[in-house]
């Protein structure tokens, strides 16, 4: 880049601060037209430069990789297939090239997906290349394009890349819902249909022999006498078939679940279904989703019943004393969160020009339903609102203004983004659309209509470098706090005011410069022609000390005047650099918009003011008790008398204290007993008397009742006890003959 | 915290299942047998588990220990002889949500049904298979097996059984794929339990092998080690089993055994005295058959047939308009 001197000669050599001033207020609108930011120069030619853009929307698992870059496409494959050396050299430059003009086929709007956009590239390629380099040029693309693996939609960042992509994401996320919910029913139709077929096999039309027969198949009929067998099958039924009501509920349920619209039938039901066509769950207003979702929620709750009922059939459950009450009054107030879940999730399109009062205050009503809508508010232009009086800008006024209230409504999901950012912040929008809530996608696309000298994507970056559409995300399931669901970290360089750059150039004797410059909102909005006013050229001979960058000024003050002049760097169309001067009112915008960005800050857990006024409070004391304790310190140096200690030293523990207390030795008892717990439930003492001998919860056995038999019936129990668990004890009855005998045998088992 | 109120009402009513309810009929089984000791055991679990009768099903095959589903009050299949692996592994397969037993003999799984065996091992499919093994043949009134000790006299060995025993512990540790495998005996009652209790919360093939007395066909046949508990090996682990005092003290004849360690499994299982009780091997990471052969989508009737018809629509030809 190249300093050159300045065409015009804006101000006097001897201007003073204030005539520079007059100067930038002088308002001349052509200076801005071949301008850019000088951050974004080096970007000028986009299509040669590799980066996230543009996006092929791939099918696949939403655990899988759905949305992916072009180029990170093209690195895997290189991977494969261009080792390191000459050849895989020559591999690696046609396929970037392909890349390239796959780019910039997606940057001239050709819409399709990868494999076409592959093909016309390489036709293109193929048709500018001539001699050997054709036949090589070839052998690589084909190369490369045998190992792709996968397919999509290619986008490009424009003015309909958010809705293209949430749609895409949405619409994956709602097949893998899909999936399981049709698995889930499929499997209780199936159940369902077991049971009246269990039941259909017990009744005598299945025993009837044209139907035995018909079962068997033709290669047997005459095999069988299927009189007889009806007969013989009859005769050894079970009757206990379904009670009526039970049959009519399950046939109500199958029916329910047969003929919901909410999901499209499988290739086996479809026959099934009256025909009736799925519900839509895309729309362009929430009215209209509000009032779709009042419409069907009657189904819903009809299904959700039928579900609940089957599930309780189907386990056994079903108490008709209990539940047939609870599933008459069951109503909307009766769906729980997971219920609802169930369901696909409602997606709003909308964008934010011709955006009323009444609209946001309804999108703001259904955000706070805790209905599982998501809607995607699309921002092209966020400087729109020009201003009224000099520097009161929008600052993305409609959309941003309704992200920050979603936030503080708690319960929705809410993403804010710049289309560039989309693309690193895919996993954001996946979670967005798989909560099972409210959820807002708050996007700048950046395709402002007077910002066309500029590439959509470099205008969407530079809005969220500028801080003018900074990125978020509010995620109510991350965790209980704030500093778990709030993060501003997609944010270039988060922790500062602005993201700084270094800018390099050449000076008129073609010496190397370097300067540490930051993107402030004044260069977001120099990108916009509707603004070359808030600018003003200024001569290089008037480049003097007390003209600072922008982001230099002192961030309060925005009314005093300094003898500063803030400017801006930009680059003119012969890659020279410009200072521009910024007016008052632009400064006034730039602190306002700085102000903004720093409450995100603080919300992002980044300068909270309230851990720093905490943070030094804790230091205050800390230093304050270090005092006391230099200071007690100090005191006890002074030599001082002590007592002896006459503490009492633990006393070590005696032999006595560390025994631990044995456990009394089981000695031999008159009383008859059963070691339980050993007890191999062999039925042999209970075969003797089962009264006197029983089995406890656990099925083994106890006395139950020692008077209930004789002495010789404990004995005999011990003695045919396998495992000898049994211990007689002495006789309860004096009388009871052969006692000697008796006492003499139940010895061993005392 | 309480249940939200629409799941209150909708659980009203559950069952609570008492021992005395998984009970169905009176054992035929002889007095003394060691299939009495499992039974109460395996109640025990039922009961403990709160295991819904049905969704549970006890497979057998032939044999004392195969009249196991007779007195269970749940699904059960009394089969073929040697086939109630095979018919088990069908029905987790048709319905992965019941809880699956298998209540074979030394002859149903170690003889007649061994190649069942070996590959239901190898399957790992979510069983809970006990062997009940009492060294004899006693159904058909005592005949050799082939786990009765060699010298054994049955009415087809008069002469005493010629070979070695087959040892079910070391044929099953060494299949490949086998994820489970423990050993109890029925006269110390809560082990039994115990081992029983963690092979059902396996996920996988858990093989349990029970040496069982038969008071009738080998009477006396393990009194050395029910009267010595020192000829009992008990394999102790925070992954296995762990003692209670009071059985602590009486078998102290104890191993610290990490049941992942399949190399130690193996020289333990080989040992006949002491006989080793507990948790031998588990690998809770083994391949499951079920697992891999699952199928997202869901094969009904009509889903087969509907298949079948676009895969034969893709071979006719139809009469031009």
């Amino acid at each position: 880049m190249c300093d050159d001197a300045m065409s015009a000669n804006l101000l006097d050599p001897t201007v003073s601060d204030q005539a520079v001033r007059r100067a930038a207020d002088s308002r001349d609108e052509s200076v801005m037209l071949d301008l850019h930011p000088a951050m974004l120069a080096r970007y000028k030619e986009l299509a040669k430069l590799r980066y996230d853009y543009p996006l092929v929307l791939s099918r696949g698992d939403i655990g899988g990789e759905i949305v992916q870059s072009l180029s990170g496409i093209v690195d895997s494959l290189l991977q494969q297939i261009a080792p390191d050396g000459i050849e895989g050299e020559r591999v690696r430059k046609h396929v970037l090239a392909l890349e390239r003009e796959i780019r910039a086929l997606a940057m001239a709007g050709t819409n399709g997906s990868l494999s076409r956009l592959w093909e016309l590239a390489q036709s293109n390629l193929l048709a500018r290349t001539d001699g050997g380099g054709r036949a090589a040029l070839e052998d690589s693309l084909t190369r490369a394009r045998t190992v792709l693996a996968l397919d999509g939609e290619v986008i490009d960042c424009n003015g309909e890349t958010p809705a293209e992509l949430l749609k895409h994401v949405w619409d994956t996320v709602e097949s893998d819902k899909a999936r399981r919910f049709r698995n889930r029913v499929d499997r209780i139709i199936l159940g369902l249909s077991e049971i009246l077929k269990v039941d259909f096999m017990k009744s005598e039309d299945a025993r009837k022999p044209e139907r035995l027969k018909h079962s068997v198949g033709t290669a047997y009929e005459n095999a069988f006498d299927f009189e007889a067998m009806s007969q013989l099958l009859g005769a050894s039924s079970r009757k206990d078939t379904l009670p009526r009501k039970r049959r009519q509920r399950i046939d109500g349920v199958l029916t329910t679940l047969k003929s919901q619209r909410f999901f499209a039938p499988t290739l086996a039901d479809a026959k099934h279904t009256s025909g009736a066509k799925s519900h839509s769950f895309i729309f362009e207003s929430c009215t209209r989703a509000l009032a779709a979702f009042e419409q069907r929620l009657p189904e819903m709750v009809e299904l959700v019943k039928a579900i609940t009922i089957a599930e309780l059939e189907l386990e056994n459950r079903y108490r008709e004393s209990a539940h047939d009450s609870f599933f008459d009054l069951f109503d909307q107030n009766s769906l729980r969160p997971e219920d609802v879940a169930l369901f696909p999730s409602y997606l709003i399109c909308m964008r934010d020009d011709g955006f009323n009062a009444s609209e946001r205050t309804q999108l703001i009503e259904t955000l706070s339903s805790g209905l599982p809508i998501k809607v995607l508010l699309q921002s092209d232009d966020i400087l729109e609102d020009l201003p009224i009086a000099r520097g009161k800008f929008s600052f993305g006024k409609r959309a941003s203004q309704v992200a920050t209230t979603a936030v503080g409504l708690h319960s929705a999901f809410v993403l804010q983004a710049s289309s560039s950012h989309l693309y690193p912040m895919r996993k954001q929008v996946v979670r967005g659309l798989q909560y099972d809530g409210p959820a807002l996608f708050s996007v700048y696309s950046g395709a402002c209509a007077s910002a066309v000298h500029i590439p959509p994507y470099l205008v969407a970056a530079a809005a969220t470098e500028s801080r003018a559409f900074p990125a978020f995300t509010y995620d109510p399931a991350a965790g209980p706090d704030l500093a778990s669901r709030f993060s501003i970290d997609a944010n270039p360089q988060a922790q500062l005011a602005w993201p700084a750059y270094r800018l390099d150039y050449e000076d008129q004797e073609h010496q190397r410069i370097s300067e540490d410059l930051n993107f402030t909102f004044a260069d977001f909005v120099a990108c916009d022609k509707r603004y070359s006013g808030c600018f003003a050229k200024v001569p290089r001979d008037q480049w003097h000390e007390n003209l600072i960058p922008l982001a230099g000024l002192p961030v309060a003050d925005s009314d005093a005047r300094t003898d500063k002049v803030p400017y801006i760097p930009m680059v003119d169309g012969d890659n020279a650099l410009q200072k521009l001067a910024v007016d008052d009112g632009l400064i006034g915008a730039a602190r306002r918009c700085a102000e903004l960005w720093r409450s995100l800050q603080e919300l992002g857990g980044i300068n909270s003011s309230h851990a720093q006024r905490l943070l030094a409070q804790e230091k205050e004391l800390w230093q304050q008790q270090m005092e006391r304790e230099v200071a007690a310190l100090k005191a006890r140096a002074e030599p001082e008398v002590k007592a002896p200690n006459v503490e009492q030293a633990p006393s070590a523990p005696t032999e006595t204290s560390l025994a631990q207390p044995e456990a009394a030795a089981e000695a031999p008892t008159d009383e008859p007993y059963i070691e339980t717990p050993r007890c191999t439930t062999c039925d042999e003492c209970t075969q003797i008397n089962n009264r006197m001998f029983a089995y406890d919860d656990n099925k083994q056995a106890y006395i139950a009742d020692p008077d209930a038999g004789t002495y010789r019936q404990l004995v005999e129990a011990a003695e045919s006890c396998q495992v000898a668990i049994i211990h007689p004890g002495k006789p309860r009855n004096p009388n009871e003959p052969n006692l000697d005998e008796l006492i003499k045998r139940a010895e061993p088992f005392r | 915290m309480s249940a939200p109120f629409p799941a209150c009402v909708v659980r009203v009513d559950d069952e609570v299942h008492t021992l005395e309810g998984y009970q169905r009929g009176v054992p035929r089984w002889c007095t003394g047998c060691g299939d009495n000791a499992i039974l109460a055991a395996v109640q025990r679990l039922c009961r403990d588990e709160q295991l819904a009768p049905e969704r549970s099903v006890f497979v057998s095959g032939i044999g004392c220990s195969s009249r196991f589903p007779h007195y269970m009050n749940v699904y059960g299949f009394h089969g073929i002889h040697g086939r109630a692996l095979p018919v088990a592994e069908g029905v987790k397969m048709a319905r992965p949500d019941l809880h699956v037993f298998v209540s074979t003999g030394d002859g149903d799984c170690c003889s007649i049904g061994a190649a069942h065996w070996i590959h239901a091992i190898r399957y790992n499919m979510d069983i809970t298979v006990v062997l009940h093994d009492n060294q004899v043949y006693g159904l058909t009134k005592m005949q050799v097996s082939p786990t009765s000790p060699q010298g054994l006299k049955t009415r087809t060995t008069p002469r005493g059984a010629h070979l070695e025993p087959l040892n079910p512990l070391t044929v099953t540790l060494g299949v490949s794929n086998v994820s489970f495998v423990a050993q109890a005996v029925d006269w110390i009652p809560e082990l039994l339990h115990d081992i029983i209790s963690l092979a059902f919360h396996h996920k996988g093939f858990s093989f349990v092998r029970v040496l069982q007395r038969c008071p009738e066909f080998m009477e006396g046949a393990f009194e050395p080690w029910v009267k010595d508990p020192s000829r009992t090996l008990l394999l102790v682990h925070k992954d296995g089993i762990e003692l209670k005092p009071n059985l602590a003290k009486v078998y102290r004849n104890q191993e610290e055994h990490d049941p992942m360690n399949l190399h130690r499994a193996r020289e333990i299982a080989s040992s006949a005295d002491p006989i080793p009780v507990g948790i031998l091997y588990r690998n809770p990471d083994a391949t499951r058959y079920e697992d891999v052969r699952k199928s997202e989508r869901l094969y009904t009737a009509d889903t087969t047939r509907a298949v079948l018809e676009k895969e034969f629509d893709k071979f006719t030809i139809w009469p031009a308009d």
